[in-house]
């Protein structure tokens, strides 16, 4: 009797504590954030950055998993299927996720510390805004500009390119600086089709509206973009495609032959930047070449890092997410880690933001982006891989100069069935 | 007679209920992980569905998509069925010669054994890099090599007219594994027979040609219904290296399913694409099942 008195007292005085360890529970809401370890917000960086935020928030408590990128596509695109399992937060990098990111609208209307005008526009336009609707916000920055090595260029006794240049230009210059004898090479090639040279020249490949490839898969200014293409690979100035996949880097473009003097001009990205400075190569940066009196593109990218519309705490997610990809989170990743903040304020606290190349740099940031248009009409890459041949045909020297028109209608079939397939499944 | 459960004594009844309790979580993983997904993707065929939103019921229209109005699933079946027809026979004479080099008696034969096995067994992404510079026109050693003794080679990968038979160079790579299993069948045919042979008059090749191949037929035909399937479902190499390039030449099946599937956000049809690769596959291996009666012999007939 008297152990079981014992053991009633016991619960009695434990009754209170207990309670406290629930309300303490019941306080803290945890959120989901699924990330990926890269060069520019490594693991231990994004680690760190979620103990700043908690400390802020006591209420607010962050599972940070981090997945390989193959894994983070699968585990991704298999739990928004599903609709459960998903993360509270993570990074919307496929479009076909954005239907399950939450509508943002709302929170960045009551926002006063957030908004369109925090960032850069252009990649608000494509990586914040679906449909209408704020589907997350852009964390970070990257693009495709040319590097030009100028070693090479000083010894060949060529001019380096210059911001106005044109497509015409980068030709006769990769010309000038190539070098057979010693297996140098001018510039590169583009990897595929309606990137920003297309886009210079007012390429696409189908009607803004979706309904047709008439008069823009033939029209003359994809015939003059396919043809500047033909005359870059008669040239002899640029390396075979199977060059590039060789002495390429993991697909993400030749900064190797470029670092060993091999390629005179290559079209890199921002991270290339930093392994070329790291390297010591003295190079400069210009944007992709223009087509006169034409509008001017750039391919860009940011990640679009949103919340899940199954999400059971928006709120503090939300908190989280204004933490991460504000101004805040981006300045800490950019300190701690290679990122390239989307926040133009933020992004001229970049250490070397006085020097040339981070200049070159922060201005084609804001030329429009090829992701614009691609964005806004998902049934671009099933059209592309339809009449995908057109671009080896040139590319292998298959075809004629002048047969290059006759090619893109012997596609248009094609190209229009492609289309027709694909608009009523994914839009337009 | 089969007893039924009823006339079964209990030891009996007990002994079958442990067996089937046995056998129960080989029961549940194939209910689970075979049935359950083969159903579903038998669903689906007949849905649109882009992963995102609801299975919608579109009844034969992937099919019919597929049958009458798809240069890409065309495209894909012949540039497969190429594949098929151009590797198989090589990865089943290649394997058989080097299961014969390797059934020979000579010093450190286990060491020859594991090195031709290694590319069975390293991932098929590294084999296809790997491949990607060897064969690399201006610089692989490949064609380093043939511009040694005077040959111009080709642009591999990168040609269209050599990129299929390039694929299927690299996939001759990996007959280690097929040898090992040639290998088990040769030491498995009786020593008598090769004994009798002999003393009957028969000669190296008669002997290879009257007992060995008549004996290992039962591992070739195991080995073509094998190798079969497994050509059929080649993704990796075009996927890391040609992405079905230059001019769809090495546009496979498997590579246009995924494309569909996890690109192109076309489930419903990608399910349908693999159904028909299923039945595709099913029908050749009957075809062989019922060609075999007529060539595989076993020891006991």
């Amino acid at each position: 009797m008297k152990f079981v008195r014992t053991i009633l007292v016991l619960l009695v005085l434990l009754t209170p504590v207990v309670s406290a360890v629930e309300v303490s529970a019941q306080d803290t809401v945890t959120i989901e954030w699924w990330s990926v370890n890269s060069e520019e917000y490594s693991e231990e960086a994004q680690r760190a950055l979620a103990e700043a935020f908690m400390a802020e928030h006591p209420n607010i408590k962050v599972n940070l998993t981090i997945l390989p990128e193959s894994g983070f596509q699968d585990k991704m695109t298999t739990t928004l299927g599903a609709g459960e399992g998903a993360p509270d937060v993570a990074f919307f990098w496929d479009t076909n996720w954005y239907p399950q990111a939450l509508d943002l609208t709302a929170y960045i209307e009551a926002d006063p510390d957030l908004g369109p005008e925090t960032y850069f526009e252009g990649f608000w336009k494509t990586r914040a805004v679906w449909q209408d609707k704020v589907v997350g916000l852009p964390l970070g920055v990257g693009a495709n500009f040319v590097m030009y090595n100028k070693d090479v260029f000083d010894a060949a006794g060529v001019a380096y390119p210059t911001d106005d240049w044109t497509t015409e230009d980068f030709i006769r210059i990769a010309s000038e600086v190539a070098d057979p004898d010693i297996k140098r090479w001018g510039g590169d090639r583009p990897r595929d089709a309606y990137r920003a040279i297309w886009n210079n020249y007012g390429a696409f490949l189908y009607s803004d509206d979706s309904t047709t490839v008439d008069g823009y898969f033939n029209s003359e200014a994809n015939i003059a973009a396919y043809t500047w293409l033909w005359d870059l690979v008669a040239s002899g100035a640029t390396p075979t495609p199977a060059d590039i996949e060789i002495l390429g880097t993991e697909g993400t473009g030749p900064v190797d032959l470029f670092m060993a003097g091999r390629l005179a001009m290559a079209t890199l990205n921002q991270g290339h930047m930093l392994n070329a400075i790291e390297a010591g190569v003295p190079f400069g940066i210009v944007p992709e070449p223009q087509v006169p009196g034409n509008e001017r593109y750039v391919n860009a990218w940011s990640l679009t890092s949103s919340i899940w519309a199954g999400t059971e705490h928006p709120d503090e997610a939300y908190e989280f997410l204004s933490y991460w990809v504000g101004p805040e989170g981006q300045r800490f990743l950019m300190e701690n880690g290679n990122l390239f903040p989307s926040i133009p304020e933020v992004l001229a606290e970049y250490e070397y933001a006085d020097q040339d190349y981070a200049q070159a740099f922060f201005g084609v940031l804001e030329l429009k982006q090829v992701a614009e248009w691609k964005n806004e009409h998902p049934c671009f890459g099933t059209v592309n891989r339809a009449v995908s041949d057109v671009w080896d045909l040139v590319e292998l020297g298959e075809i004629g100069r002048d047969e290059i028109a006759s090619t893109l209608n012997d596609y248009m079939d094609d190209a229009q069935a492609a289309l027709d397939e694909c608009v009523p499944r994914l839009g337009g | 007679m089969v007893s039924t459960w009823r006339n079964m004594s209990p030891r009996t009844r007990r002994e079958a209920l442990e067996g089937y309790l046995a056998l129960l979580p080989w029961i549940i993983g194939f209910l689970a992980f075979t049935i359950l997904p083969v159903g579903i993707s038998i669903y689906l065929s007949f849905t649109e569905w882009d992963i995102m939103t609801d299975p919608k019921w579109i009844g034969l229209d992937n099919y019919e998509r597929m049958f009458t109005n798809d240069p890409l699933f065309t495209q894909s079946l012949k540039v497969t069925g190429k594949f098929v027809l151009f590797s198989l026979p090589l990865k089943i004479i290649l394997g058989l010669a080097l299961a014969l080099l390797l059934n020979l008696k000579v010093p450190g034969m286990n060491f020859y054994r594991t090195v031709f096995y290694i590319p069975a067994v390293i991932s098929g992404v590294a084999v296809s890099l790997m491949w990607m510079w060897l064969l690399q026109p201006d610089t692989g050693i490949i064609n380093t090599l043939l511009d040694q003794v005077g040959i111009k080679g080709p642009n591999w990968f990168w040609d269209p007219d050599w990129a299929l038979p390039s694929v299927a160079l690299m996939s001759v790579w990996k007959v280690g594994g097929s040898a090992i299993i040639y290998l088990a069948g040769l030491q498995n045919i009786p020593q008598h027979l090769y004994e009798a042979a002999k003393i009957d008059g028969a000669g190296r090749w008669a002997r290879f040609r009257r007992v060995t191949i008549p004996l290992l037929t039962p591992t070739i035909f195991f080995q073509l219904v094998i190798e079969m399937i497994d050509s059929f479902k080649v993704f990796t190499e075009a996927f890391v290296i040609t992405q079905g390039g230059p001019l769809k030449a090495t546009f496979f099946y498997l590579l246009y399913f995924y494309q569909e599937a996890f690109e192109n956000f076309n489930m419903g049809y990608a399910s349908a694409l693999a159904l028909v690769l299923t039945a595709i596959i099913l029908i050749s291996t009957v075809i062989l099942n019922y060609t075999s009666k007529r060539w595989v012999f076993y020891e006991s007939e």
